[in-house]
């Protein structure tokens, strides 16, 4: 096992500084001029040219580029040219708005999509599994920006249970971030539940086939005990890694949801940062959450050899 | 020594409301206002940002020397007193006392001399203080500018709100550029900023109003924070805004979107608030390339224009017409040049062409979609060149690349570029047509080589020491401007806010003001 984690943490090295050297490159491909987008739509071209002189945006790129490794070397991510604010503590103030959102959204999609799952395998081609993977088909089908809306104007506006808006942090009150997290949670997580829904139908069938299922059942051993550990067990491996893919695309499809519900978090950010050409925001804030995801990742490999000893002895 | 004593004279001249009115008292105090503002914030260090969604917030709670009244007229803030010496080479201002800092420290000279110090050093508009050779504390009351020469203008630069020099405690001279510490002297004080999310200030209750003044006018005035708290909240989505404003979670918005105003205007519990003259929407020719280096080329496309149908595009039906540069409550106001306004006209658009030796060449609209009235607006007027014949297309890109764009020197890329000009034309005539000279030319002359004609207008607008004279030589400028084709001026925005129905003596401006704004019981 720790072999396992060693050789996982040593092949993220490589990831990492490719990712930092992409960010690097990608945001200085982009046309446009940071300067032109912090002094806003009302400044001069001379208030603009002044501006990229005082941020130091006319230093010739490979310079640019020295600065940015040496910082990095040093744990410094540099600082937001827009924000005037440390990347790492703007990451530390926005990653934890995201990660609890995806985790909230995780533990929908895995109540829902896993749930649904089973239910459908189980009663493959009743109404039952029809309406399961109707269900799936609607959470995939249906944007969750959409969703978001049709959520805000039923629970918020008509029915007034959840807010419209905002963000409480769960240090400051646990109802009331529970209170601001569930529609954006729910709305981010159906997308994913319809595709785990499909995923854990198909793996569990395959899985109910198998012979040792019919052997447990011919055993007598009660259903719940069939479908829980011994169905369900096996199933898990493909449901896992699918899983780990979800997590990062419940952080990326955050962005969307953090707009309409007016959560301050990572992927507003990261989206302003961008549209902002803010290059040291753009470049620390992908690089740390590369960190979160790639850390996810390995979390997933040492689960699959948690589940399946074969991956052990590999 | 002596010519002007400005003091009573502008407070008394350019207060809003009845010149004997009473003096403002909150008909009710306390309680919590929630705004929700469309953009996002990034710093509240008004020094070095030009944004608008800065200035919302920390313009209320810093001040200046000098501000605008409600008709944008310079007005005393932070100084009881100005006098200009008989050659304008020094501005002497007496600063009010018993003005506090947000943390209880008392504003003197020295604040405010370090204020200038740090603006000079990292100010985003610190070209206002290019021809002031220094200041002076000859006491703690008193501050003087010393000019390197007369400039008949400077307290039209001095009192700008685009980028202020706003007044922070002497220990902040030193805080690096977006690192500002939030301490000023306004009715509000910060008590958290939470960059993407929120601002909440509280009303300060150490505030000194200017008692020049009997009401809140502008910028500045008789001020007085009445609510315990207002949240700047950001809401980027229009829909979750005016979700927000029907729960009663928001009790301000702004940015209201067109679809959503019907439904608004039927709910008694809001009232709708539209601010007129936001921006003026323009489009600006590429001068330094062929066919948009042709004057007749220039008119053609001039004369092809529809004004209503691409204002009403671009701003869903808020809009107004507008002739040149300035809005026409303002007193610059000039309409010098409307024959070139709204023509509409394809047949002579057509005769232009031929005049221009147009030989359907590209031309190359670019516009953006960060700004959707600027999108809209190419969109209209792409189809209304095809009309008469120019074979237009659209170049769409984001913002900052427009603008990266458009500041190439000499650039082949583009022939006309959309924008629009808010806060410039707000200010007045002068901070406006700098847009339309080098450095800053608009219309982007082949090397930056002004219009020798529109240059000596400019010149004469800054160094006419009559206000009439260089009033004059603004209208001079713009009748330039719009005979020669240099810009496109299209009409005037409306921006649409709206506000709970208990929320009372909110006034739309060009900041959201919550001094003298209180929540109905």
């Amino acid at each position: 096992m720790i072999r396992l984690a060693t050789r996982s943490l040593l092949s993220a090295i490589p990831v990492l500084l490719i990712v930092s050297l992409i960010s690097f490159g990608l945001m200085r491909l982009i046309p446009g001029d940071p300067a032109a987008a912090i002094a806003g739509i009302s400044a001069t071209p001379g208030q603009i040219a002044q501006l990229r002189q005082d941020l130091g945006l006319d230093e010739p790129l490979l310079v640019q580029l020295v600065q940015y490794y040496k910082g990095l070397f040093q744990g410094d991510f540099g600082r937001s040219l827009v924000l005037g604010q440390g990347v790492l503590a703007a990451t530390a103030e926005r990653l934890p708005v995201t990660i609890g959102l995806a985790l909230y959204a995780l533990v929908f999609t895995l109540i829902i999509g896993i749930g649904c799952g089973i239910i459908a395998a189980l009663r493959q081609n009743s109404w039952v599994d029809q309406a399961a993977m109707m269900f799936a088909m609607i959470g995939i089908s249906v944007p969750n920006f959409f969703l978001g809306l049709l959520m805000i104007i039923l629970f918020a506006v008509k029915l007034g249970w959840l807010p419209s808006g905002g963000y409480i942090p769960f240090t400051q009150s646990p109802w009331g971030w529970l209170q601001s997290t569930t529609m954006p949670a729910f709305s981010l997580a159906l997308l994913q539940a319809g595709l785990l829904a499909r995923i854990t139908r198909s793996s569990m069938l395959e899985v109910l086939r198998q012979d040792y299922i019919r052997t447990a059942r011919a055993k007598g051993l009660p259903r719940h005990s069939v479908i829980l550990k011994h169905a369900l067990a096996n199933a898990l491996i493909p449901i896992v890694t699918v899983v780990g893919i979800i997590v990062s695309l419940l952080l990326s499809g955050a962005v969307v949801t953090e707009a309409l519900f007016s959560l301050p978090g990572m992927g507003l950010l990261l989206t302003q940062a961008v549209l902002n050409r803010d290059y040291p925001m753009v470049q620390g804030g992908l690089l740390l959450v590369t960190v979160f995801l790639v850390t996810v990742n390995i979390a997933v490999d040492l689960l699959y050899a948690v589940l399946d000893p074969r991956v052990r002895y590999e | 020594m002596k010519r002007l004593l400005l003091a009573s004279c502008l407070a008394g001249l350019f207060m809003a409301g009845p010149l004997h009115a009473q003096r403002f008292t909150c008909p009710a105090r306390g309680g919590d206002i929630v705004f929700g503002q469309e953009a996002n914030v990034n710093s509240l260090d008004q020094m070095t940002s030009n944004t608008i969604s800065t200035r919302n917030i920390a313009m209320n709670i810093f001040e200046t020397l000098m501000t605008r009244d409600e008709n944008n007229n310079p007005i005393l803030e932070l100084a009881e007193s100005m006098t200009a010496s008989q050659d304008g080479m020094t501005y002497t201002f007496r600063l009010r006392s018993g003005v506090t800092f947000h943390n209880g420290k008392a504003m003197t000279s020295a604040d405010v001399a370090a204020s200038f110090n740090r603006y000079n050093r990292i100010g985003l508009q610190r070209s206002t203080l290019d021809n002031v050779a220094g200041w002076d504390t000859p006491d703690p009351l008193t501050f003087v500018i010393r000019m390197k020469q007369a400039q008949p203008t400077f307290i039209e630069a001095l009192s700008s709100f685009s980028v202020p020099i706003v007044v922070i405690p002497a220990e902040l001279e030193n805080d690096e550029r977006q690192q500002l510490r939030t301490i000023g002297t306004g009715p509000f004080r910060l008590l958290e900023f939470v960059p993407g999310s929120h601002a909440r200030l509280g009303r300060y209750d150490g505030y000194s109003p200017n008692t020049a003044f009997e009401q809140r006018t502008g910028f500045g005035g008789y001020r007085v924070a009445c609510v315990d708290t207002v949240t700047f909240r950001i809401v980027t989505e229009a829909s979750a805004r005016v979700a927000g404003l029907e729960t009663g979670a928001l009790q301000a918005v702004e940015d209201v979107p067109t679809r959503s105003l019907e439904g608004l205007r039927r709910n008694a519990a809001i009232t709708v608030l539209p601010l007129t003259n936001w921006w003026i929407q323009i489009a600006l020719p590429n001068t330094s390339i062929a066919p948009t280096n042709n004057l007749a080329f220039r008119r053609a496309v001039q004369a092809a224009l529809g004004m209503e149908d691409i204002m009403d595009a671009a701003t869903d039906g808020n809009y107004r017409l507008n002739i040149g540069f300035q809005f026409p409550n303002q007193a610059t106001y000039t309409d010098a040049g409307r024959e070139t306004y709204n023509i509409n006209d394809p047949v002579r658009a057509r005769a232009l062409l031929r005049e221009a030796n147009y030989r359907n060449e590209p031309i190359v609209i670019l516009t953006n979609r960060d700004y959707p009235p600027m999108y809209n607006a190419a969109l209209v007027m792409e189809q209304q060149l095809k009309a008469v014949g120019i074979n237009a297309s659209l170049r769409v890109v984001d913002w900052p690349t427009s603008v990266q764009m458009s500041q190439q020197l000499n650039s082949t890329e583009w022939h006309i570029f959309h924008s629009g000009w808010g806060t410039q034309p707000a200010l007045g005539a002068l901070a406006t047509m700098q847009f339309l000279v080098s450095p800053n030319a608009a219309y982007r002359p082949r090397d930056n080589r002004d219009d020798p004609e529109v240059l000596a207008a400019w010149n004469a607008m800054n160094t006419l020491p009559d206000q009439a004279a260089r009033n004059a030589a603004f209208a001079t400028m713009q009748r330039l401007i719009l005979e020669r084709a240099y810009a496109y001026p299209f009409g005037s925005l409306t921006k649409v806010q709206a506000v709970r129905s208990n929320l009372q003596g909110f006034v739309p401006f060009r900041i959201p003001r919550f001094s003298n704004v209180w929540l109905q019981r």
